[in-house]
């Protein structure tokens, strides 16, 4: 039997985005947005360069949950409905991304999940994919060198998840964002179950939107928030933080995965060992 | 350091072909390769099928893949002749079990070799230099085929279809390409490249050369090559093929290459060829695999007999069985299953050709070398005519 792994893990990931990044260096392309999903279709690893475009996070996020959800290369869905895939996008919310650049994974003849790529062209976005999900059956690793920001929000990851062995919590998706919510990284943990992702991502969401602890905010805008509840990302509850570097708000950290009050220690402590500064 | 105008990292059929094909020029040449002979990895470990391409079902049209090999397919006698290689037209049976298969085959047969006949087309080659494709009705194929399952309703014929040795074609490439000048590096690892201004620097376990220009013709190994300059602008998956040899007796039992069409969610074929030499050869249990995997998948000798016994029932194959073995290629687009080749230069590393070959790369060697030779000839290389050229000479390479 061939050693390859039956399912997407973190390892397995955030390969496949390094493999990803040396190609589109390599081949002079731009720097994009990079998404990995799992069979379900949900973030395993994700990471945003630091020119690339804020809403490349979304499509790549999107593309690589189409091509795990659907079982099928972009490149296929897009001749198959003829070009009319975009009308599907009443569905699902419009996550459903008919557009080259998201790549199935395929190991032991089966769909194991999605690559995404944003960034460049279709045809562009494709080839990365391409090298993206080829990675797997290489035996050796890929270590791609990413600029500040990116590489940034690497280390706070890294520290995030070797807290998470040290202390022996549960498994933690991490999510960091820019200064303007966007997000930068997320990693999801083996065993973190996919209800973290996207609770990781609105707790740092909320952190830099209102520049505080993600908790503070019922209590600071309480009527407002509780009245309207205008935004689907709020939510004021522990474990998103703010940051700052160079002395500037740089962005926020969300982790969930535990007790709400464990998360947010453990982002806080990250911050601090990292040499990060908190917000105010 | 001795200096080449082009170094070929290579002796698989894909680098002997470009070799053979620039010793027509007055253009100094080395051949890298890393094992002691020739054409001892893919080349070895194939189906030894030639003149593919009235299977257009192989080719996505519009590809290099289609354009090289339907192309080669008029070449392939004088080819084999001068070259001095066994080549023998066997003739290829699609196999038709039902009415979807047979409107599949006309699909193809509608349009096998039409479109190459347009000249306009870029695979266009003139009417009269190959045959054309032939429905069988049931009882011709069992005149044909004796053994052939009475199941079958008849086939789709293509009398182009033939078989040779790649191994020797390989080594007579070689050969050919010493005797014009070319110069080889055997048992010489490529383990690091350099890319200078004018000219790259090879390095292997044992030496150092430059070359003015390089072609990676590598094999499954072409990614990591390529990347050692910042020109891998291509991925692929390695891809297991496991083959089943079958002895000397079963020569009788099959005479025509034949296989099925693929039916959704069989992602093997299955088809036999019966060897220049004689024996049958049957597979592919195909599977995605790390290129370091040696091992025969579980289910692969079965699938392979279970292939044998669908086409010719009722002749005891398991008792013939002379050895399964396999052979890793790379697959392009494998996401999409719609290969092509890759034979071009990088758009940001010049003077450097990729070749990737992966299914029915010895069917095109008659005109990789060609292509090659014009990307060279495009990108700089000066070519002046080889006045010394022979076609036949034999130049004593160890293979
Ligand atoms: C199961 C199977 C069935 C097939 N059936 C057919 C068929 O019927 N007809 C057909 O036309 N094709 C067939 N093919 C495809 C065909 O075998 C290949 O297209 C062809 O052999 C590829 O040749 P190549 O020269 O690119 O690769 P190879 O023959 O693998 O040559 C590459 C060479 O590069 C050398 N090398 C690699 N790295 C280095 C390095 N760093 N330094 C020095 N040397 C190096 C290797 O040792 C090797 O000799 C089949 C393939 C498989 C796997």
């Amino acid at each position: 039997m061939s050693t390859l792994s039956r399912k997407v893990d973190l390892n397995m990931a955030i390969k496949i985005i390094n493999a990803m990044i040396i190609y589109a260096n390599d081949n002079e392309l731009l720097p994009g947005s990079y998404a990995v999903v799992d069979e379900g279709g949900h973030v395993v690893a994700f990471e945003r360069r630091d020119e690339a475009p804020a809403a490349t996070a979304d499509i790549a996020i999107d593309k690589a949950w189409t091509a795990a959800t659907m079982k099928a290369s972009g490149r296929i869905l897009e001749i198959i409905s003829k070009g009319q895939g975009w009308r599907l996008n009443v569905k699902h919310k419009g996550r459903l991304t008919i557009i080259p650049g998201a790549v199935p994974i395929i190991a032991n003849a089966r769909v194991i999940g999605g690559v995404g790529h944003s960034g460049g062209s279709a045809e562009d976005d494709l080839k990365i994919a391409q090298a993206g999900w080829t990675a797997i059956f290489r035996e050796e690793g890929f270590n791609a060198e990413v600029e500040e920001r990116l590489s940034l929000a690497r280390k706070i990851a890294k520290e995030a998840i070797e807290e998470v062995n040290n202390r022996k919590l549960k498994p933690v998706t991490v999510a960091v964002v820019d200064e303007w919510g966007h997000p930068t990284l997320i990693y999801r943990v083996d065993g973190a179950p996919f209800g973290t992702l996207e609770l990781a991502r609105d707790k740092a969401w909320t952190a830099a939107a209102f520049k505080t602890l993600s908790e503070n905010v019922s209590s600071l805008y309480s009527n407002m928030i509780n009245a309207t509840n205008w935004n689907e990302r709020l939510t004021p509850i522990p474990g998103g933080v703010p940051f700052m570097y160079n002395n500037k708000f740089a962005g926020a950290i969300g982790i969930a995965g535990n007790m709400p009050e464990e998360d947010k220690n453990l982002a806080m402590d990250v911050i601090k060992k990292v040499g990060l500064e908190l917000l105010g | 350091m001795e200096k080449y105008d082009v170094v070929i990292v290579g002796g698989g059929i894909a680098g002997l072909s470009v070799a053979r094909e620039l010793s027509k020029y007055k253009v100094s040449t080395l051949v890298i390769e890393k094992n002691e002979g020739f054409g001892k990895e893919m080349t070895a470990s194939n189906m030894t099928l030639v003149c593919q391409g009235a299977d257009s079902l192989t080719f996505r049209h519009g590809t290099l893949h289609a354009e090289l090999n339907i192309k080669s397919i008029p070449l392939w006698p004088k080819y084999a002749e001068e070259l001095g290689i066994p080549f023998k037209k066997i003739g290829g049976l699609g196999l038709i079990r039902d009415r979807i298969d047979f409107f599949r085959f006309m699909k193809m047969y509608s349009r096998a070799f039409k479109s190459s006949l347009k000249g306009e087309e870029s695979y266009y080659i003139p009417k009269g230099s190959f045959e054309p494709l032939q429905f069988l009705d049931k009882k011709t194929l069992k005149d044909l085929e004796p053994y052939s399952n009475p199941k079958i309703q008849g086939a789709l014929y293509d009398p182009n279809l033939a078989v040779t040795d790649p191994v020797k074609l390989a080594v007579a490439l070689a050969e050919n390409a010493k005797a014009n000048g070319v110069e080889f590096l055997l048992k010489n690892e490529v383990k690091k490249i350099m890319r200078e201004d004018e000219y790259f620097t090879i390095m292997t376990n044992e030496t150092s050369v430059k070359g003015s220009f390089v072609v990676n013709a590598s094999g499954i190994n072409a990614d990591r090559l390529a990347e050692m300059v910042k020109a891998r602008d291509f991925s692929y998956i390695p891809v297991k093929g496991v083959l089943t040899d079958f002895d000397e007796d079963t020569s009788e039992v099959f005479k025509h290459q034949a296989f099925y069409l693929p039916s959704l969610g069989e992602p093997h074929i299955k088809a036999v060829v019966p060897l220049i030499y004689g024996g049958l050869r049957v597979g592919i249990h195909l599977s995605f695999t790390l290129r370091s995997d040696k091992e025969i998948p579980l289910g692969a000798v079965d699938h392979n007999l279970g292939v044998i016994k669908s086409i010719a029932p009722g002749y005891p194959f398991e008792k013939h069985i002379k050895k399964t073995f396999f052979g890793i290629m790379p697959l392009t687009n494998a996401e999409t299953g719609w290969h092509d080749f890759v034979v071009d230069i990088p758009p940001h590393v010049p003077r450097w050709i990729n070749i990737v070959l992966g299914p029915a790369g010895v069917s095109s060697s008659p005109m990789l070398g060609k292509k090659v030779v014009e990307l060279l000839s495009t990108s700089g290389l000066e070519m002046e005519p080889n006045p010394r050229f022979s076609s036949s000479a034999k130049g004593g390479v160890k293979g």
